[in-house]
């Protein structure tokens, strides 16, 4: 599931995650901009998904990803991985990797390589 | 059905519904033999609601939906949504993007919308959706909206497994309105003319409702309601509802369960059989098609009896 949280108003870049996962073979749930931590937590426990792909581009990733991260536990959803995708400052990756994000991407990264690790991290 | 509305165990539901949609057909008919119990008991209480929301893509079916269940839920039922969306045929992929347009709706503890893949199915539907109509029966929903990958016609699939059946169009839409002129398009229960503020709306419905009095009309057959409907339009969306009842309400007086349960069952055992005959020649040999042709039918059979679990 690809998420945008928050008031993040730039999606080019989820649709084309969205639609590279797409043509890999995956069943791709794209929620739209501005959903609520609690909104994509629900969404993805409805939808069962395997990951969430959370897509930041508004600098708000620091509070939003262990937001979410907080929501799915509380759904009884700590088992669905989170991926980060969008501008952040490799200051802040290790602390978002502390709270459980799987693994985070960025605008310099090819989209084959990012497919790639996504499939390997969900086995 | 007297109960809270809001829907519990979200989370076991959710995880039904994967194992159930992505179930081979060994597993599929290994899930109905532990099942059975249940099923028996939905037929005797038999009282979850199964609309059918058909029509081609881009006629605006996800955001009527929405509007529809919002207006329903005022009434303190359960609702549950499956929008199916296309597998891609060759990445196996698909984009589920339907729910997009219900966020509106989507945090009302009494509804539980998800989407699906339509995976091998050719029908408008997805792989094992008369198990997942099942399940939802078995979740204690009182209605169920099923939204179907559209190709503009009320599929046959749908119209069997729903009680109701609604298409929705847009203003123009030509080849829909042909299809029903030539007799080929099933027909559905209720047509709506949706976007119906855009040019060729009062046209459209017209039409329709021509081609319909045209129709000749055999004794006790129900008589198909056209209704006209647009964004923020709560009247419109009061006479779907309506319309729907109505339909509801008729067939439960004129058509026999036991005649639509044998129809269901049909459908099911179809659907089973022909995906398993998929299955079967996706995973063979190439040199089986190289025998002779009736010898390649035996296997065939063969196979087919060992998928029994």
């Amino acid at each position: 599931m690809i998420a945008k949280p928050g008031l993040d108003g730039h999606d080019v870049g989820a649709k084309v995650i969205a639609l590279a996962l797409r043509d890999a073979g995956a069943d791709v749930i794209y929620t739209g901009l501005r959903k609520s931590p609690e909104h994509i937590a629900r969404v993805a426990v409805d939808e069962d998904v395997h990951a969430v792909g959370l897509s930041l581009l508004s600098g708000a990733h620091n509070d939003l990803v262990p937001e979410t991260i907080a929501c799915l536990r509380d759904q009884d959803a700590a088992d669905i991985k989170v991926f980060v995708g969008g501008t952040i400052p490799a200051s802040d990756r290790q602390a978002l990797r502390d709270a459980g994000v799987c693994a985070i991407f960025t605008a310099e990264m090819k989209l084959a390589d990012m497919v790639q690790r996504i499939e390997q991290e969900l086995g | 059905m007297s109960h809270d509305q809001t829907i519990p165990d979200r989370r076991a539901l959710s995880r039904r519904l994967s194992r159930i949609n992505d179930a081979e057909v060994s597993a599929a008919i290994g899930g109905l033999a532990d099942n059975t119990g249940e099923i028996a008991s939905e037929r005797e209480n038999g009282t979850t609601v199964r609309i059918g929301i058909t029509g081609s893509p881009g006629t605006g079916k996800s955001t009527l939906i929405a509007q529809l269940a919002k207006h329903r839920l005022t009434r303190g039922v359960r609702i549950g949504v499956l929008a199916i969306d296309p597998s891609s045929p060759i990445t196996k992929g698909s984009l589920l993007g339907d729910r997009i347009r219900m966020d509106e709706v989507a945090n009302h503890p009494g509804i539980f919308i998800r989407s699906l893949p339509s995976r091998n199915a050719h029908d408008g539907l997805s792989d094992n959706t008369a198990d997942l109509l099942h399940a939802m029966a078995a979740h204690r929903f009182d209605e169920v909206m099923l939204e179907t990958v559209g190709v503009g016609q009320a599929d046959y699939a749908v119209k069997t497994l729903v009680d109701t059946v609604v298409l929705v169009m847009m203003p123009g839409s030509g080849d829909a309105i042909q299809a029903m002129k030539a007799g080929i398009l099933e027909t559905a229960d209720i047509y709506v003319v949706n976007k119906s503020d855009m040019p060729g709306a009062e046209q459209s419905a017209s039409e329709v409702e021509s081609i319909l009095a045209l129709r000749l009309r055999e004794e006790g057959r129900w008589r198909p309601l056209v209704i006209k409907t647009r964004q923020n339009d709560p009247e419109g969306i009061a006479a779907l509802s309506e319309a729907i009842d109505r339909h509801l309400a008729w067939s439960r007086q004129r058509i026999d369960p036991l005649t639509i349960q044998r129809r269901r069952t049909r459908y099911h055992l179809q659907s089973l059989i022909n995906r398993r005959v998929e299955e079967i020649i996706e995973g063979a040999e190439p040199a089986l098609f190289d025998a002779p042709l009736p010898e390649i039918f035996q296997d065939m059979v063969r196979a087919l009896a060992e998928t029994l679990p």
